[in-house]
């Protein structure tokens, strides 16, 4: 399925809505909207994952860029991730890095 | 036997997924290994494409084929790029993965995906070809 990415900016949160397949030709797509995020100097980031049916590594790829565009502070949260997406965070490693949650409410509290 | 040729670009990455999914079915693979299979051969077949062609400036085909005989399904690329030995590459050292996001090195990540998330990976080098194959086992 062909991939999505929709950023809303509320209250200095960011939140970007990914749905479809995450691949190398896909990321670019994804990458913009944290460029348009960091613009807006949020506190937060909070990706909405259960739509997203797939993700490579440039998936991977672009969660580091967000983190050095955005810098340390701004914490990257990932709401309920499909149990595959799931499965290549956890084994990169990458689920220590991002702050995985069932829903959309805890990551804005 | 199965074949699907496309050109070396990232828009083909949807073709090959595609391909390697309609074999992972024919076959009756599970949901996950399905998935795995995909990760595998999308992760490889993008290496292939950003460095093996693009990098260098070439242009080429990558194609792939896909077998069965009841105990395994087994799905190949062959690519005439430069020779690239994916289980001789950097490989990603296990700290490396505890790492936190702003001291990540990124490369390899794909490779690391692909070699452990199918049953068996093999690589070959044939004439002046590259051949990289992906065995799944069956239930």
């Amino acid at each position: 399925m062909s991939f999505t990415a929709a950023t809303e900016i509320d209250n200095a949160i960011a939140t970007i809505t990914l749905t479809g397949d995450l691949d190398a030709s896909s990321a670019p797509v994804f990458r913009e909207q944290i460029d348009i995020a960091a613009q807006a100097s949020p506190k937060r980031i909070v990706l909405m994952a259960s739509g997203l049916d797939y993700m490579a590594s440039a998936g991977l790829r672009v969660l580091v860029f967000a983190n050095q565009k955005l810098g340390t502070d701004v914490d990257i949260y990932l709401v309920a991730p499909q149990e595959l997406v799931l499965e290549t965070l956890q084994k990169t490693g990458f689920d220590q890095s991002v702050i995985i949650v069932d829903d959309y409410d805890t990551a804005i509290a | 036997m199965e074949q699907l040729t496309v050109p070396g670009e990232l828009a083909s990455l949807k073709l090959i997924a595609e391909f390697v999914l309609a074999e992972a079915s024919k076959v009756g693979l599970d949901k996950k290994a399905s998935y795995r299979l995909r990760l595998a051969i999308d992760e490889i077949a993008t290496n292939i494409i950003l460095y093996g062609f693009h990098e260098s400036a070439q242009k080429g085909d990558l194609h792939l084929s896909a077998t069965t005989d009841n105990s395994k399904l087994e799905i190949a690329i062959e690519d005439s790029a430069i020779p690239f030995d994916p289980i001789n590459a950097r490989q990603v050292e296990a700290t490396e993965l505890e790492r936190p996001l702003e001291e990540r090195q990124v490369g390899g990540l794909g490779v690391y995906l692909a070699i452990q998330g199918v049953d068996q990976f093999r690589y070959e080098r044939v004439s002046d070809r590259n051949r990289n194959i992906f065995v799944m086992n069956l239930a």
